[in-house]
């Protein structure tokens, strides 16, 4: 049996080996929705590492009173627990990202890529490894947020953060701050990583 | 060959380690349970308040511009600060009953400064929600505002424009307001978005049902 | 008559204008993943149509009764400790999230042990979604967007009954059901093609997603025109019954700012 990755394995796991959504295809409705800007895509970012980091320490915590048939009734609590409190915080201190990122902030409850992390790293694992596990998956879930955004709001409407880039002739693709935008956005991008993945593998 | 014995009940110890084993495990549930339950009531104690008021700041910070205008509002010192009142005025209409948010605004001496009607009507997408500024008299619009929408971006979305909301304010609320792609010539007439008439054409029927609805019952208030 | 045009229209709203996969992003997992073959994609349709009906009616009930401000059943509990007007403000919607999602899977475990028994064949042929089921973002979406018509809304008048909580999630699940079948149809005629390999599996996926994307974008509008076709034009008549202050807005106080 190989041994356990190490803290710094899991670390750098996250950010592009075992990136989130380019490659394990986990957290994709936060993915296309969030993405028309690139401030909601960090805002969501931001939400789903405290999370995942909050989760992840206390599922290692509690590791060894864990019983097979109840632990994804405590990951759930846990995961539930802390979106509520990182959707209130949000509707208190940043009342209008709130509002536009609407109900996608209780979806990270079911965003399959918290559960998974705590069954496999968290639930069998120190602190320590937890956490930068958490770490290395949210750099990476943001780092594929990010480019998704960008993309988007740069083609979409020209902006980056509100701030207009591209000059005045650009006309503005619509579509991609739309819902097909985003779709084709992702199908290309992932075709991209893919492609990227291979030239490493022959090379 | 000696015959088989039957086996001996289970004794009662194990059945009593069963028993205290869903307890055992249901435990750390309940703890956590309860450790969570605790840390969200003193999330909703702590935060509650500070999220309702951002709620209802976010359409009383919008009063004084609607009724004065951006730079006379901003202008405006401690001391000159518009009085806010909410209201709800209940009307009934196709025997159905119609909520309205209303805000009436008194200068600080009590002189009526105006009124804010927060209004909601279907637009091309989805719900369009507005908030009109009239005059004490309800003569005239003083200011126009998109609270919420969700029309096509780059089309319908320019509705939030400041360009185009101008062209409501001085306008006249004895004639219903209507909607032209020409180039509006007439005092009641608005310029339609290009491409976005249906959406335009939204704004403009939920002002004049707003105007027609209210008209009666806030003069009435008034007085 | 204003009853049935209203569910009209939610159930238009939710299978074709804003359905759940196509433009609200929802339930985007098993869409991806169980879409190769029709028959399977019709099962897990149906599947999750059935268990998103479930957890609506239980969404429903809970939040009405239990959890939005100033709810009967809280208010007769918290009665029973502390004084009428205290227990009248009792407000238990920041628990909402972990209540639905545990009501979400204890509905899909009841109706996984339910169809095992019951019907051993169907349990046969789409009983492996089921558990999936539980982290279907389309069901919580739904019991989000019926609490926010329950709770979220500024009168109580406009607090959404039984009848349209039902027909936003059955026909939620029905558009849920139509795009991940159009999909699988797709897919199967994908597989005879010559694809890029960079672009193979979920990446060609989510391009032909984006194409059906568009093409449901032309239902916009359908149900703004739908009501204008369906209302009557009455007469206006309106009337003025009472004018109040807002209780909620700390009883008339002037806000000077």
């Amino acid at each position: 049996m190989a041994d356990a990755p190490t803290p710094y394995e899991r670390f750098i796991q996250g950010i592009l080996p075992e990136n989130p959504v380019y490659r394990q295809l986990l957290g994709l409705c936060p993915t296309l929705a969030v993405t028309n800007g690139l401030q909601a895509a960090m805002t969501m970012a931001g939400a789903v590492a405290f999370v995942l980091f909050c989760a992840n320490i206390i599922t290692s915590l509690i590791r060894d009173l864990l019983k097979p048939h109840l632990r994804i009734v405590i990951f759930t609590l846990t995961i539930a627990t802390f979106v509520t409190i990182a959707d209130r915080f949000l509707a208190a201190y940043m009342y209008q990202m709130s509002k536009t990122l609407g109900p996608y902030i209780p979806l990270i409850i079911v965003n399959c890529l918290i559960i998974c992390r705590c069954e496999v790293c968290a639930s069998k694992q120190s602190v320590v490894h937890a956490g930068m596990d958490a770490m290395g998956q949210s750099i990476g879930f943001a780092i594929a947020l990010g480019s998704i955004a960008a993309v988007r709001e740069i083609l979409g409407t020209g902006m980056l953060f509100g701030i207009r880039v591209l000059p005045a002739v650009w006309p503005d693709w619509v579509v991609m701050v739309l819902p097909p935008g985003a779709f084709l956005t992702l199908g290309l991008l992932l075709g991209a990583v893919n492609w990227y993945g291979m030239q490493k593998q022959d090379a | 060959m000696k015959p088989i014995e039957p086996m001996e009940p289970m004794k009662t110890s194990t059945l009593d380690r069963i028993r205290n084993n869903y307890i055992v495990q249901a435990w750390l549930v309940l703890i956590l349970a309860i450790c969570f339950g605790g840390s969200l009531a003193s999330i909703q104690l702590a935060l509650g308040p500070l999220i309702e008021a951002n709620k209802i700041n976010e359409t009383l910070q919008k009063v004084p511009e609607m009724i004065l205008g951006a730079e006379k509002s901003q202008k405006l010192s401690e001391k000159q600060q518009l009085v806010i009142e909410p209201q709800t005025i209940e009307v009934s209409k196709h025997n159905r009953k119609v909520f309205y948010n209303v805000f009436k605004a008194n200068y600080p001496n009590g002189r009526p400064a105006g009124w804010v009607a927060k209004a909601i009507g279907q637009g091309y997408a989805d719900k369009i929600e507005i908030l009109v500024g009239m005059d004490h008299k309800l003569k005239k619009i003083t200011g126009l505002f998109v609270l919420d929408q969700k029309e096509t971006p780059g089309l319908g979305n320019k509705i939030i424009t400041n360009e185009w909301r101008k062209q409501f304010i001085t306008k006249k609320t004895t004639t219903p307001l209507s909607v032209t792609k020409e180039g509006a010539k007439a005092a009641h007439e608005i310029d339609a978005i290009t491409g976005a008439t249906i959406s335009s054409r939204a704004v403009c029927s939920i002002i004049n049902a707003t105007i027609k609805d209210l008209r009666d019952p806030l003069l009435n208030r008034a007085n | 008559m204003s009853y049935i045009v209203d569910i009209l229209l939610i159930a238009v709203g939710a299978a074709l204008i804003n359905n759940f996969v196509l433009y609200y992003f929802v339930g985007i997992c098993p869409f991806i993943g169980v879409s190769r073959k029709v028959d399977m994609a019709f099962g897990m349709g149906c599947a999750v149509t059935f268990v998103i009906s479930i957890a609506a009616f239980l969404s429903w009930t809970i939040t009405t009764y239990i959890l939005k401000p100033g709810a009967p059943l809280s208010k007769w509990m918290a009665g029973l400790f502390v004084s009428p007007e205290m227990a009248a403000n009792i407000d238990l919607t920041i628990l909402c999230y972990i209540v639905y999602i545990f009501a979400i899977s204890s509905s899909v475990q009841f109706v996984e042990m339910y169809v095992r028994k019951f019907f051993p064949v169907l349990y046969k042929s789409f009983g492996v979604f089921l558990p999936l089921i539980t982290t279907n973002c389309a069901i919580l979406f739904a019991c989000l967007t019926i609490m926010s018509n329950v709770a979220g809304v500024d009168n109580p008048a406009d607090a959404w009954d039984l009848g349209r909580s039902l027909t936003l999630a059955v026909f939620g699940g029905i558009g849920f059901t139509i795009a991940i079948v159009i999909m699988a149809g797709i897919r199967e005629e994908l597989e005879l093609c010559d694809i890029p390999k960079p672009l193979e599996g979920a990446a060609i996926t989510f391009v032909v997603a984006g194409i059906l994307a568009l093409a449901f974008m032309g239902f916009t509008g359908v149900d703004s025109g739908l009501k204008k076709a369906l209302t009557p034009k009455t007469s206006e008549t309106v009337q003025v019954q009472v004018i109040h202050t807002d209780r909620n807005l700390a009883s008339s106080a002037n806000y000077i700012f």
